[in-house]
């Protein structure tokens, strides 16, 4: 990997934790777990992109593992993790389909999926069915909130395009 | 396929996932016990859920009286001889409101199945 490369990862990394981490900060909109924007994945999003899937792989994952140490590891930890391995194996196999103009759909797919792999853990963590009563409202949540961090990543790819080239050659 | 596509595509469903928390909210398939206790014995449980038309519930004792208005899916104190009529103002029994307590009668209507794992996941971060 090029120093570069590894210093534009490492530099996107910071950006993906810091969003997380503000966000963590604000108050939730609803009271249901998992209802949330996830600007973070802003930048994995970016970084699938912008650079490959090694360095998306170890921005969405070093902040997961950096963003649970924050917030105090937890059972939050388990969540984040599986629904970060779960909505980045989506994002891998599809990514081909998808051309910089369509990020913001892939990141919908992805945010839905990520929110039903959190709510299946959640079933076998609380070991209760009854909670897959929340699955419409998860949907809905990764609907809006995937759109909104799917078109924030396309917007800055688009427009950092043309500097971002070099790193790859 | 252009964007135009998903965008149908996404509000199609965000609609269907919409109209299914509607249904599921509106719509309460579990079950939804109550029970009345009298001097910290259990007198009665009901199903508010399965209750289909007003019905009325006097208990007494060498204490007092209390009459308990129940019709689906409510449950309320509609009468009680005691001074305070404290019981009777606290209205219907809602899953997230204190139970309904008549002190000096020693009567408690409250909820035997609190939603705890809803509660527990929504309280799992």
């Amino acid at each position: 990997m090029k120093t570069k490369k590894l210093v534009f990862t490492a530099i996107l990394t910071a950006f993906a934790l810091i969003a997380f981490y503000i966000e963590s900060a604000i108050p939730p909109v609803t009271p249901i777990y998992g209802v949330k924007l996830g600007l973070a994945n802003v930048f994995t999003l970016f970084a699938l992109y912008a650079l490959n899937p090694y360095c998306a792989a170890g921005v969405l994952f070093i902040r997961i593992v950096l963003g649970s140490i924050f917030a105090g590891l937890g059972v939050a930890f388990i969540y984040s993790l599986v629904g970060g391995v779960a909505s980045f194996t989506l994002m891998l196999l599809l990514k081909r389909f998808f051309k910089e103009d369509k990020i913001w759909v892939l990141s919908v797919l992805c945010a839905i999926v990520h929110n039903i792999a959190q709510l299946l853990t959640a079933v076998i963590i609380m070991e209760s069915w009854q909670i897959l009563y929340y699955l419409p409202v998860l949907i809905v949540s990764g609907i809006i909130a995937g759109a909104f961090t799917g078109i924030c990543a396309q917007i800055v790819f688009v427009r950092l395009k043309k500097y971002i080239g070099k790193f790859n050659r | 396929m252009k964007n135009r596509v998903w965008i149908i595509i996404f509000s199609a469903v965000l609609l269907i996932c919409l109209g299914a928390w509607i249904f599921v909210t509106n719509f309460n398939f579990s079950t939804n016990i109550v029970g009345i206790y009298q001097d910290n014995r259990l007198v009665k449980t009901i199903d508010l859920n399965s209750v289909t038309e007003e019905t009325e519930i006097n208990l007494s004792s060498e204490k007092g009286n209390n009459t308990i208005l129940v019709s689906n899916g409510h449950i309320r104190m509609k009468y009680a001889d005691c001074p305070d009529k404290i019981c009777v103002k606290h209205g219907d029994l809602t899953e997230s409101g204190t139970p309904i307590i008549c002190l000096p009668h020693k009567v408690i209507i409250q909820f035997e199945n609190p939603n705890s794992d809803v509660d527990a996941v929504a309280g799992a971060e």
